[in-house]
């Protein structure tokens, strides 16, 4: 207990040393601010990092935080340096109370369960208050990069809509333009260096071609987004400014480079615990804090003893009671096996099923913990029975739920066959193949402090729970202290 | 017309028995199970079991290993060959074997037997952890290709996913066919037959052999490769009970 209020006094003067007490927390697009080459922000955990490599930056008129198109939001609305470049369910919450519903990111089109409901009810956009859901609307069939349609290997049919989206005459897949509407958390854009390594002519897990970069024919790492839609981070801003900021017109060159340049010098990370203190320290584990980020090499796979994922954290081993449990949180993460099964995608190519491995086996490359190949795996997050929601489809839940019927001559999903249930075809979407429906490209692990819920569906209130899943859905058979190292070092990223 | 015992609902479907049976093979061990995974302080094994005699597949590696162990919820399509000396993991190993993961899922194949004294796995280049070396390991350099060059990509059975081994292949093929600027590259597609142990015969899909030539050729061209034609036999080659793995696949001619 002593020892607990000597650290905590510790944390509290650390903490001091990046507080600044007239912060703008919440950065409004059209805001004119100088945002400072190193900026740290609060959260439940401690102290986030946000690194501007290339030096401050002035917001005004930058597109990144300029709203674009026709409904007032920027890049920065979902983007936010204080919740590590993506933005929490609870800060959604504050400002849906501050601005009493009026924020541009709640604006109908993607801010709320679906844009034919009433907006001024907060109940209308719970899945984003609740879960930091944004709408994602599809097209379906999938279209090739010519606008024709893709062949694809199944039907959908909607089983529940409780956002009423889905089978909306307007903005259903029964509508003019089929879409099918998935809720998805944003992912940081943030570190992206890390995200966009590790292309390969042939992907991995498909035994097919990658997909390229439309200027310069190079195969992509096919690690951007929850389905790996986007191409690049050109195609993507430019996706994004049509998409969540409904502009009417493609953004120039200049825009487009001038918030591809922003967003691929940032980088995010926990800088200090709230008890632990600082993180990034001399002589500490290498891979903490956002300087380790910015300096590292992408595209290296960090499965392995010598040059782990998140480096070595030998430093911290039997050092002081926080410090030693994130320690021993990275060694589990790296070396606790466990019983990988029934996972599209890591056991269906040519690993085995089961297959006895570690979190590092699927959370493989160094520093930010996602996959070198593309990243979809299907490890239980959307279909059914899924391990975050509901067991069963029939069971009420909050995210709509589709049938998927696989046709009989394509190869069926490795594990549940050719019906399947989901509240988000994941990667399906995009590929038409049965094989990835629920498959989701993995995100990275940095920041999360800053950015609950977690998981696409932000199924994972907390790091807790994100453990916990792991735990039921693996059968782990984790002990509590098992568990708080994990989080704790989960935390420290 | 579906005869095998233990072949049941929807493998089958694929499964096409001829009724003409083949020759017994000394040695040869062709057969459908459901794979047993038997956990060990080290790496899992991987057994099968065929005419209540336990056989040693495999155990658990990593993806660049020529072993790719089958998969529970699916039966596999074991051929392999018996070599003489002591069990492994409590079985007769098989050496060469080849693995073919049947598509459906087949909720029956699920035993997962836990580690027990006196049984261990054979010494694991990779364990149950992380990696012990690094991945990039340095292949040793070797003789510059020339001329005409037959590159071969092999499946799995009924399957058309190009595993690690012909996604390397398909790889130097593109890159030998750049490099010399080759005149004709050919690919031909191929289904086969596996005569089984039982005398059955198990014939691979019709229309594999253009998909899988399909898929091969639309690789090399995607990166670049110029002169790309193909075909495909759309008869199966005929099962012998012994090479029968070797002739599920696509052959990739590069000419100068
Ligand atoms: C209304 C909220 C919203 C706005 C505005 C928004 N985004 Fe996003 N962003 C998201 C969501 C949600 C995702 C995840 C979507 C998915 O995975 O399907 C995402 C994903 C991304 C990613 C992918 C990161 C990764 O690791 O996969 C990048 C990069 C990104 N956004 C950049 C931008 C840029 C640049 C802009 C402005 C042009 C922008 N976003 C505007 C919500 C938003
Ligand atoms: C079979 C592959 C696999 C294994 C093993 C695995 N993960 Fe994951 N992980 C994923 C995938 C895929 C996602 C994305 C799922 C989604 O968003 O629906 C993910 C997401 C996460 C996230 C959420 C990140 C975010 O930003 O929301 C965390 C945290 C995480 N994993 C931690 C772990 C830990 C800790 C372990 C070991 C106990 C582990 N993972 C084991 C595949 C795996």
């Amino acid at each position: 207990m002593r020892r607990l209020l000597i650290l905590f006094g510790i944390a509290l003067t650390l903490s001091a040393q990046y507080q600044n007490s007239f912060k703008i927390t919440w950065i409004e697009p059209g805001s004119n601010v100088i945002l400072p080459e190193f900026d740290a922000f609060d959260n439940s955990n401690g102290t986030l990092g946000v690194l501007n490599a290339s030096g401050p930056v002035n917001t005004e008129g930058h597109p990144f935080f300029t709203a674009l198109g026709s409904n007032k939001r920027a890049c920065v609305n979902c983007h936010q340096p204080t919740y590590g470049m993506s933005v929490s369910a609870a800060s959604l919450l504050d400002r849906w109370r501050a601005t009493d519903g009026k924020d541009p990111v709640f604006a109908a089109f993607d801010g709320s369960n679906c844009p034919s409901l009433p907006q001024d009810k907060e109940s209308s956009h719970s899945l984003l208050l609740k879960r930091g859901l944004y709408r994602i609307p599809l097209p379906w069939p999938p279209r090739k990069a010519d606008g024709s349609p893709k062949k694809v290997e199944f039907t959908i049919e909607v089983v529940r809509d409780p956002t009423g989206c889905n089978t909306s005459r307007e903005y259903g897949l029964q509508s003019a333009q089929p879409t099918v509407s998935v809720y998805r958390r944003p992912r940081p854009a943030a570190n992206l260096k890390y995200v966009l390594s590790g292309g390969q002519p042939i992907v991995l897990k498909t035994g097919l071609l990658a997909d390229v970069d439309p200027e310069t024919g190079k195969p992509v790492s096919m690690n951007l987004m929850t389905d790996a839609r986007e191409a690049t981070l050109k195609t993507q801003a430019i996706s994004a400014v049509l998409g969540h900021e409904q502009a009417r017109v493609v953004p120039t060159p200049q825009q487009i480079d001038r918030i591809v340049q922003y967003e691929s010098q940032v980088y995010v990370a926990q800088m200090a615990h709230i008890f632990g203190g600082p993180l990034a320290v001399p002589g500490g584990p290498a891979g903490l804090g956002v300087a380790a980020l910015r300096d590292h090499p992408a595209g290296v796979l960090g499965d392995n003893e010598s040059d782990p994922v998140f480096g070595l954290f030998t430093a911290w081993k039997g050092n002081d009671y926080y410090r030693s449990s994130v320690a021993r949180g990275a060694d589990l993460f790296m070396n606790r096996q466990f019983w990988i099964r029934d996972t599209a995608h890591i056991n269906s190519i040519g690993l085995g099923n089961p297959l006895k491995r570690t979190c590092a086996t699927c959370h493989n490359a160094q520093m930010t913990g996602q996959d070198l190949s593309a990243g979809w795996v299907d490890v239980g997050t959307t279909n059914f029975p899924t391990w975050t929601e509901p067991n069963t489809w029939a069971e009420s839940s909050e995210l709509p739920v589709f049938k998927i019927t696989c046709s009989r001559d394509a190869d069926p999903h490795p594990y549940l066959g050719r019906i399947i249930y989901t509240t988000d075809p994941g990667r399906a979407l995009i590929s038409g193949r049965c094989v990835d429906v629920g498959s989701i490209v993995m995100q990275q692990l940095r920041g999360l402090s800053g950015r609950a819920p977690y998981f696409a569906n932000g199924s994972a209130k907390t790091l807790r729970e994100v453990v916990d899943f792991y735990d039921r859905r693996f059968d782990m058979k984790l002990s509590d202290e098992e568990k708080e190292d994990l989080i704790n070092f989960l935390g420290a990223l | 017309m579906i005869r095998r015992a233990g072949c049941a609902g929807l493998v089958c479907g694929f499964l096409a028995a001829v009724l003409a049976p083949g020759q017994p093979l000394a040695g040869q061990r062709n057969f459908v199970s459901c794979p047993i995974v038997r956990d060990t302080k080290t790496v899992p094994c991987f057994l099968a079991e065929y005419e209540g005699e336990l056989y040693f597949l495999g155990i658990q590696q990593d993806i660049t290993s020529d072993f790719h162990p089958p998969q529970l919820k699916h039966q596999v399509l074991v051929e392999g060959r018996v070599v003489e000396g002591p069990r492994i993991c409590g079985g007769i190993p098989l050496r060469p074997v080849s693995i073919s993961v049947l598509k459906e899922v087949n909720l029956a194949c699920n035993t997962l037997l836990p580690a027990e004294p006196g049984i261990e796995a054979p010494p694991a280049s990779r364990g149950a952890g992380p990696s012990s070396r690094r991945l990039e390991t340095v292949s040793a350099p070797r003789e510059p290709l020339s001329g005409r060059q037959e590159f071969t990509v092999l499946y799995s059975f009924n399957d058309d996913y190009l595993e690690y081994a012909g996604n390397r292949t398909v790889t130097e093929a593109t890159a030998y066919a750049k490099r010399i600027g080759a005149s004709s590259v050919k690919v031909s597609g191929y289904r086969a037959t596996t005569l089984l142990s039982s005398g059955d015969r198990l014939v691979e899909k019709a229309g594999l052999a253009e998909k899988r030539a399909q898929n091969i050729a639309t690789i090399l061209r995607g990166l670049g490769v110029a002169g790309v034609t193909l075909d495909w036999k759309s008869e199966p080659e005929p099962g012998d009970g012994q090479t029968d793995p070797s002739r599920r696949r696509v052959t990739v001619v590069v000419t100068p």
